[in-house]
């Protein structure tokens, strides 16, 4: 690879760009509280090689992957060397193939790629990788590491493992605590994901019993319908874990039509109504765990730097990482503030 | 004992459905080469009787034995190995195949056992069509697009594709003309020449008498008569053993009139359809009863339906009471009196799964509704008297209609029309599948509708109907007027003549 | 009769089960059996949530959850139920709900308020009918396509709408509708409005000529036509109808849930038609019943209540409920054919 020496050569050069901000989630727009440069060459905020990146996701059905599309365009906005070829956002696996065989065609420098689904994906981004087009590859994951130069996601394991600390602590102490889960989709791998790491830290806490779990669909009309049925079903319960902010304005609004406030709720993702609920504190909804839609804006990041052949700051080596999983931080009131920016609607 | 077994031997067949006794303990002997026809009036169990015997319906009770031996028909499938065929009424072909995958269809000629011959397939058919009469129809056509006469041979070449011993036919000539019924004949000449045995259902005694060599009468289950010889049996007899009645066709008497009295209450000027039929006028008037008569194809049904707005015209007019109609619009006709009883009356005319009294009110509904709320009461009301006066049985208009026979559901039309004070009624073969017992008494009818100041126009493939009934016939051949006379100064032959010669006379 | 002949009587006029009185009832009898085999059904599951959850099932809240929860889908399978019983089908409807309950929940919409949300969502709902109406009626698309294209459409500019974004709903008037404070003698406004709208469509379909055109229409469109029915007139009547319902829905879903989502409305189709066919309209029109519709609602939603409260999980309910669908059709197809 000519990009291997020639970043080499580039050995002694720019100052770094701040770790804190690519590695737990990018608090995009205030980059100007950069640490000092360490002696690596990694990418920064001064124009560079002009560095073209294809991006394609899917379709922005939902809050969160609206989130995404919003990150990745204000962020390769924020460069000027950077121009973003940014395809029409679709779930049909078909059609997703032909918009980055479309990209790989018109020899884009760099590719960051959220697949609607991940192996279906995978033959594509093994071409581009062939093409001499590093992928990112984002969030879901494609089948084999050969079709992907870098992958950075959310740790879905992770999220449920955080949510089910922060309430394990919360009920320390209090004999015979119940908790019930709200779900999402269960036809998806990382519902089961975030479930598991759920059930893996309330083994942590011996007072405190899981007694019910119901799936909505991540829309806010299920999330009502599951939650109201949750409510009428558990008459009394201490801590409610819901798996997305977005089904989220669902369950507030049947749990606001039950008129109960008896108990703690932890959401999923990182909304911004959710934050601001959080803020406010005058309701059920304490804490959330994150999702950051901010990996994508990480993904041009680490496109870029790619495309100029650096590496990234903070970290020692001369490469950037083949994988990056993103941390599920849990905001609660006070750390709210620090996020609210990253909130999406 | 006859020394030989006969082909088929049914014995005490019962088969009884929910509510209904269909067959009674019937019996049916079947030589092999004879033409074996069976009558009976609609709901007598002929098509219970023939289903059992197609392995569609396995009877109750009773045995049927197949050349002397004891056999169970469990499925059409093994019915057809033992060489028994069946032609339905309402043909079983899938339209959107070609005539050859039709007659092959389940016994396919293959090569390694799975790959379609087709030539194979359309050379046999081509030599089954040939046999059949019709070396014109391509066995690569689509059977939709053929016409119902055409796919009654196709039906038949299918049959003919097994080793058949013995063929049913459901009414074969229900939908034929008469040279196409004179093919018909002369196919099942030859079957039975061949050994084949026919069992032939039929509404049409003159038929029988033609090709028949035994008779056996159905009512109400039961064979009333059995193996009868076909061609002696007085018609008398016949009648009165599936009616209970001795009587055939009665033709209701023609009030004396003067034949200029009055204005036209329909007047059709011009009226044309490219590609079906030319330029037609014609004009009936209050009390008249004017009839069509003309081969199937010859435009008839389509005078009808362009005359009621149903198909547009290309050129020409229709005109109710002087004044024009708005061409090709149902509802304008509807509105200025019109009413069509249409020839398919289960597909055009009713509604099979509501009862008698929606069926009569639904042209009527403004008149039993205020702003749009139907008064239930006066609509059954005004239904019980349309259908009284008509002596629709039962009478009861509540009951849903299909489990009405064929004559009284044609007067559940008639009532229709009868209700919302229709006063030109265009009839479209209006005693088809009804039973020879029940036609007379329609007849009567409609002569009593006419006679009350309706003007009807009558169309009718059975010449003795349109003559018997009518005032003044025209006879249509290829779409054209040929000939135009008082129906008494024509006779069915004269009749026939014209529309197969459509030498213009007088 | 006439004095000319003495015609013979027709003496096939017999109904081949019973006499002609009987038969009437037998007629009347049977409509019955498929309505009681739903309440036997409903019963049955009654019995079960009252067995295994006797506290939180028979509650009041918990009919007034179960009522609450049926309503926005049963408004829908109303509008549907016509649309079937003409020999149609509207796939559209989920997607009208979103668009109208995303169109009606916009900042600028909101800004007029109660009204605007509410005439926004019912204009939305009879916009998507009428197009799915004239291009049915008049363009003699199959409705099946027609609608098709509706859902993908109607879909797509909800989504473009949003931006995939929830839309919060800010009235409180219109927020207030969906909170017990609002209820009337325990009656929630929305399962009000879902009877007001049941009875309306009961008295349309059963009393009204625009009721017998439906039927009319579907058990025979041709038969129709040629008794002087404007078939294409009826059939636009029809799908504004359905469209006007999921207008309706739309403005209960946003009661309900407080937002506006343009993934509201997922599966409305499946779950409408579904409801109605186990109901007893048939799939290929000519027969239509309220009663029944809004039994299959019922009976679908108290089945989700059920699973719910006694915790069971997505992939037993959907298997749960296949099998359901199935037995209601079975046991309906056989009280049906033995009467």
């Amino acid at each position: 690879m000519p990009e291997l020496t020639s970043r080499r050569g580039l050995l002694f050069g720019t100052a770094a760009m701040g770790a804190g901000a690519l590695l737990v989630g990018c608090t995009s727009n205030e980059s100007d509280d950069e640490p000092a440069a360490n002696d690596q060459p990694a990418a920064d905020d001064k124009p560079g090689k002009e560095v073209t990146i294809g991006f394609a996701g899917p379709q922005a059905d939902h809050g969160w992957l609206n989130a995404i599309n919003d990150n990745a365009k204000s962020r390769a906005k924020k460069y000027s060397d950077v121009t973003l070829e940014i395809t029409e956002g679709s779930n049909d696996t078909a059609a997703q193939i032909g918009q980055i065989e479309t990209l790989i065609n018109k020899k884009v420098d760099v590719l960051v790629v959220l697949p609607a689904d991940g192996k279906a994906l995978t033959q594509v981004g093994l071409k581009a990788m062939r093409a001499n087009i590093p992928v990112i590859n984002l969030d879901r994951i494609f089948n084999t590491p050969q079709a992907y130069r870098c992958w950075i996601g959310g740790d879905n394991y992770g999220m449920g493992l955080n949510a089910g600390h922060y309430i394990g602590e919360k009920l320390k102490g209090k004999a015979d605590a119940t908790v019930i889960e709200l779900a999402g989709l269960d036809n998806l791998e990382l519902t089961q994901q975030r479930t598991q790491g759920f059930d893996d830290a309330l083994k942590n806490y011996p007072n405190i019993k899981k007694v019910a779990r119901q799936a909505a669909e991540f829309t806010v009309e299920s999330g009502q319908a599951k939650m109201a049925q949750l409510l009428q079903a558990q008459s009394k319960f201490d801590a409610l874990w819901n798996h997305d902010d977005d089904q989220g304005v669902g369950a507030l609004r049947a749990i606001e039509q039950a008129g109960r406030d008896d108990f703690l709720m932890v959401g999923g993702a990182g909304a911004l109504s959710a934050f601001q609920a959080i803020k406010k504190d005058d309701g059920v909804l304490k804490a959330t765990v994150l999702y950051p839609p901010t990996m994508a804006a990480s993904a041009i990041d680490l496109a870029r730097a790619l495309g100029q052949s650096k590496g990234v700051g903070g970290m020692a080596e001369f490469e950037i990482p083949a994988s990056i999983t993103l941390y599920s931080a849990v905001v609660d009131k006070d750390n709210v503030d620090q996020y609210m920016p990253t909130g999406f609607k | 004992m006859a020394p030989v077994p006969p082909l088929l031997s049914m014995n005490g067949i019962t088969k009884s459905f929910p509510g209904v006794r269909a067959l009674d303990g019937v019996d049916l002997d079947v030589q092999a080469g004879e033409v074996h026809c069976l009558l009976g009036q609609n709901g007598a169990g002929k098509s219970t009787l023939i289903k059992v015997l197609a392995g569609a319906h396995q009877p109750d009770t009773g045995t049927i034995r197949w050349r002397g031996e004891g056999v169970t028909l469990r499925s059409p499938i093994a019915a057809m190995r033992l060489g028994i065929a069946t032609i339905y009424q309402e043909l079983d072909l899938v339209e959107h195949l070609s005539v050859a995958e039709n007659v092959h269809l389940g016994h396919e000629p293959t090569a390694a056992g799975f790959v379609v011959r087709g030539k194979v397939a359309r050379a046999s058919t081509t030599q089954l069509l040939k046999r059949l009469g019709h070396p014109e129809i391509d066995p690569a056509r689509l059977v939709g697009d053929l016409s119902a006469a055409q796919q009654q041979i196709v039906s038949m070449a299918r049959a003919l594709s097994h080793d058949v011993r013995l063929i049913v036919m459901d009414e074969p000539s229900a939908a034929l003309d008469p040279d196409e019924v004179d093919n018909l004949f002369r196919i099942v000449g030859d079957l039975t020449s061949a050994g084949v045995a026919v069992v032939y259902i039929s509404h049409r005694l003159e038929e029988i008498r033609r090709i028949g060599d035994r008779v056996t009468v159905l009512k109400d289950g039961r064979a009333v008569a059995g193996g009868l010889p076909a061609k002696t049996t007085p018609t008398r007899d016949v009648v009165a053993m599936m009616t209970g009645r001795n009587v055939e066709y009665v033709f209701p008497e023609r009030p004396p009139k003067d034949a200029t009295g009055g204005e036209p209450l329909l007047e059709v000027r011009g009226l044309a359809r490219h590609g079906e039929f030319e330029p037609l006028d014609l004009t009936v008037r209050p009390g008249e009863i004017v009839g069509l008569a003309g081969l199937v194809g010859s435009g008839r049904s389509e005078i009808l339906e362009t005359i009621y707005g149903a198909r547009k015209p290309s050129a020409g007019q229709v005109l109710v009471d002087g004044r024009p109609l708005k061409p090709g619009s149902v509802r304008a006709a509807v509105r200025a009196g019109l009413g069509l009883a249409p020839e398919e009356r289960k597909a055009q005319a009713l509604l099979m799964l509501e009862s008698v009294t929606r069926n009569v009110s639904v042209s009527s509904m403004s008149r039993f509704s205020r702003g749009g709320w139907i008064d239930r009461a006066a609509e059954l009301g005004a239904a019980r008297a349309a259908t009284r006066e008509l002596s629709l049985r039962p009478d009861n208009p509540s009951v849903p209609v299909r489990t009405l026979s064929g004559g009284n559901q044609q007067k559940a039309v008639l009532a229709r029309w009868l209700l919302r004070g229709c006063r030109v009624l265009l009839l479209d073969e209006p005693t088809r599948g009804v039973d020879v017992g029940a036609r007379a008494e329609l007849y009567a009818v409609v002569r009593r509708l006419a006679d009350e100041g309706l003007a009807v126009l009558l169309v009718s493939s059975e010449v003795p109907e349109v003559l018997g009934l009518a005032d003044r016939v025209l006879v249509l051949r290829e779409g054209r007027v040929v000939h135009t006379a008082p129906a008494r100064e024509l006779d069915e032959h004269r009749v026939l003549d014209l529309v197969m010669e459509g030498s213009p006379a007088s | 009769m006439t004095q000319h002949a003495s015609p013979p009587r027709d003496s096939t006029g017999k109904v081949p089960s019973a006499g002609a009185a009987p038969a009437w009832r037998g007629l009347m009898a049977r409509a019955d059996v498929r309505t009681l085999s739903l309440l036997g059904v409903l019963a049955a599951l009654i019995l079960i949530g009252g067995i295994t959850k006797p506290d939180e099932f028979l509650d009041t809240r918990n009919l007034q959850l179960v009522l609450t929860q049926g309503s926005v889908i049963g408004v829908v399978t109303v509008g549907m139920t016509f649309v079937i019983t003409s020999g149609g089908i509207d796939l559209s409807v989920g997607a009208i709900v979103a668009l109208a309950s995303v169109w009606a929940t916009t900042v600028a919409t909101q800004e007029y308020g109660f009204a605007g949300i509410l005439f926004t969502a019912v204009i939305v709902g009879v916009a998507c009918g009428l197009v799915n109406g004239v291009l049915i009626a008049y363009g003699a698309m199959v409705p099946f396509i027609a609608t098709l294209a509706m859902l993908a459409s109607a879909r797509g500019l909800a989504l473009q709408i949003t931006d995939g974004k929830t839309q919060i709903v800010t009235i409180p008037s219109v927020l207030d509708l969906g909170e017990r404070d609002a209820y009337v003698l325990g009656i929630p406004p929305l399962v009000m409005v879902f009877a007001v709208v049941t009875i309306i469509g009961w008295l349309i379909l059963n009393r009204t000529t625009f009721g017998r055109r439906t039927v009319a229409v579907g058990g025979n469109a041709e038969a129709a036509r040629l008794a002087g029915i404007d078939v294409r007139r009826q059939r636009l009547y029809l799908y504004l109808l359905s469209g006007l319902c999921c207008g309706i829905a739309a403005f209960m879903l946003i009661i309900l849930s407080g937002s506006g989502q343009n993934t509201n409305g997922n599966l409305y189709e499946l779950d409408a038609i579904a409801a109605a066919i186990i109901g007893g309209t048939l799939l290929s029109g000519g027969r239509g019943t309220i009663t029944g519709s809004v039994l299959g609602v019922l009976i679908f939603t108290t089945i989700t209540n059920i699973f719910a409260l006694n915790n069971l999980q997505s992939d037993v309910q959907q298997i749960a409920k296949g099998a359901i669908i199935v037995a209601a059709v079975l046991v309906q197809r056989r009280t049906a054919s033995t009467t």
